[in-house]
């Protein structure tokens, strides 16, 4: 049901905004260099699709392992900042400065120290889905449920990992939706990797479209995109609420 | 063992007036006792001085004997990844498991057992709740309404088992209700708030057993001490 809200979603926004400029096209009398009409869009599309695919392809699997990079970081780091002791304020201060510089700023010395290749993609889309990720994941732990919590402290049962167990199972929701939303964070950040330096990927094909002022081919590599990012939120949010509810079945 | 409190006053921050004070009684022997008073007059701030959660106060409160103090409310919860039952399991220490089904019977739990905590009504919430506190160790367990919105019967039951079943512990029971603590409670403390002097005032309650018979009269001259000790 998620998964059929993301992708219906999706093809709404998608084909207003293509109907948009459609209707500026004819509405101002645009020639096919500038907008080109939808049987050459088509046509690209037909051309194209299978090489757009695979690119997308390329990027959503350095976006995927970038963002659980960003998860299994942002928890480590929020699990530890939620503490109210003093290393736990600093990773918290530490985090909230941090993020406030933008991370995608960084990518040109990224891309100087380590080249043009996986790496350099991988460790931007970490870095621009890592701080949202990781300012809500200490948002979310350090946030007691004091109405669950109270038991388990004055009976001196309370562990680390069951403050963080209560906190995880009472935030769900809000933890599957930070996750599902990181990963356009982290398709954004792999696609601007792309345009910047890199020599692969749907961003490195849709660099080249621009270059050849081909329209087309731009609307063909953002749908691909759309539509492979929403199936991957939706898995994602499908993923949150089977784990939610398996685990509340146990 | 004993609870004493000598002159205890309470102001919260930036505030000009007190929560009580000249605050003073003493719990010489264990039992059932009761903190009454209405809404505002300091009683959950008063639990918490007791068990150590607030430190703001001047004056002095002493023991002697207690060392855990428990303090539980009627708006907890337990976790929902599991039942009720499950949950009862993991946090009875074994020596206690029979003292667990027998108050789970008292407590007319067993059919609620297999359920999720989100799944009971909240006065069966409430049962759980204390339930799990009373498989603890503790030599003073406070109450705060922890029987709210249960019937009346059910909760004199369950107040005369803990007495059966606790001789040597001391509890302070939390509640708006005169008659109860008239009649089940061995004192009363009664706080009047802070623009009073003295802040409370302790009453002897009837302190009803299993298998007692009731004066009504007796009881009866009880509730008007407490009303008039608190107006």
């Amino acid at each position: 049901m998620l998964l059929h809200r993301r992708i219906y979603q999706f093809f709404i926004i998608y084909l207003l905004a293509v109907a948009f400029l459609f209707l500026i096209k004819y509405g101002l009398d645009l020639s096919d260099y500038v907008i080109p009409g939808p049987v050459d869009v088509w046509h690209t599309g037909t051309r194209e699709f299978s090489r757009y695919f695979s690119d997308v392809m390329n990027t959503m699997m350095v976006a995927v392992i970038g963002q659980v990079i960003s998860i299994f970081l942002a928890l480590l780091v929020g699990i530890t900042g939620r503490q109210a002791t003093w290393i736990g304020s600093f990773t918290k201060a530490a985090a909230y400065n941090v993020q406030a510089y933008p991370i995608v700023a960084l990518a040109p010395i990224i891309f100087i120290l380590l080249g043009d290749g996986i790496i350099s993609r991988l460790l931007i889309a970490a870095m621009i889905c890592y701080f949202p990720l990781l300012l809500s994941v200490i948002g979310i732990m350090s946030e007691p449920i004091s109405d669950i919590e109270h038991f388990y402290r004055v009976t001196g049962r309370m562990r680390w990992q069951l403050e963080v167990k209560i906190r995880a199972f009472e935030n769900m929701n809000k933890l599957t939706t930070v996750v599902a939303g990181s990963a356009t964070l982290a398709m954004a950040g792999t696609i601007v990797a792309e345009f910047i330096a890199a020599n692969a990927g749907i961003g490195y094909s849709i660099r080249i479209a621009l270059f050849q002022s081909d329209l087309a081919k731009i609307l063909i590599a953002l749908f691909l995109i759309g539509i492979t990012l929403s199936v991957y939120q939706g898995l994602l949010e499908v993923i949150g609420y089977l784990i939610e509810k398996g685990w509340a079945a146990k | 063992m004993y609870l004493a409190a000598q002159g205890l006053a309470l102001k919260y921050p930036n505030t000009a007036n007190y929560v009580f004070k000249n605050l003073s009684f003493k719990l010489a022997e264990p039992g059932f006792n009761a903190l009454f008073g209405p809404s505002g007059v300091g009683k959950t701030s008063l639990a918490k001085i007791i068990t150590g959660e607030i430190h703001t106060f001047s004056g002095d409160i002493r023991s002697k004997g207690m060392q855990t103090c428990l303090y539980s409310y009627n708006l907890e919860r337990l976790p929902g990844w599991s039942s009720v039952g499950k949950h009862l399991e993991k946090i009875t220490p074994p020596a206690r498991r029979s003292r667990r089904d027998e108050l789970i019977s008292v407590f007319g739990l067993e059919e609620l057992i297999g359920k999720r905590f989100s799944r009971l009504s909240l006065g069966q919430q409430n049962r759980v709740n204390l339930l799990r506190y009373l498989l603890q160790d503790f030599h003073l367990l406070i109450m705060d309404e922890s029987l709210a919105n249960v019937d009346e019967l059910t909760r004199e039951k369950i107040i005369l088992k803990i007495k059966d079943m606790y001789p040597e512990a001391y509890f302070l029971y939390i509640s708006h209700n005169v008659v109860e603590v008239s009649k089940l409670c061995n004192e009363i403390i009664v706080l009047r708030g802070g623009l009073k002097e003295p802040s409370a005032t302790v009453v002897p309650g009837r302190n009803f057993m299993t298998g007692q018979e009731m004066e009504r009269a007796e009881l009866e001259q009880t509730m008007l001490e407490i009303v008039n000790a608190s107006s």
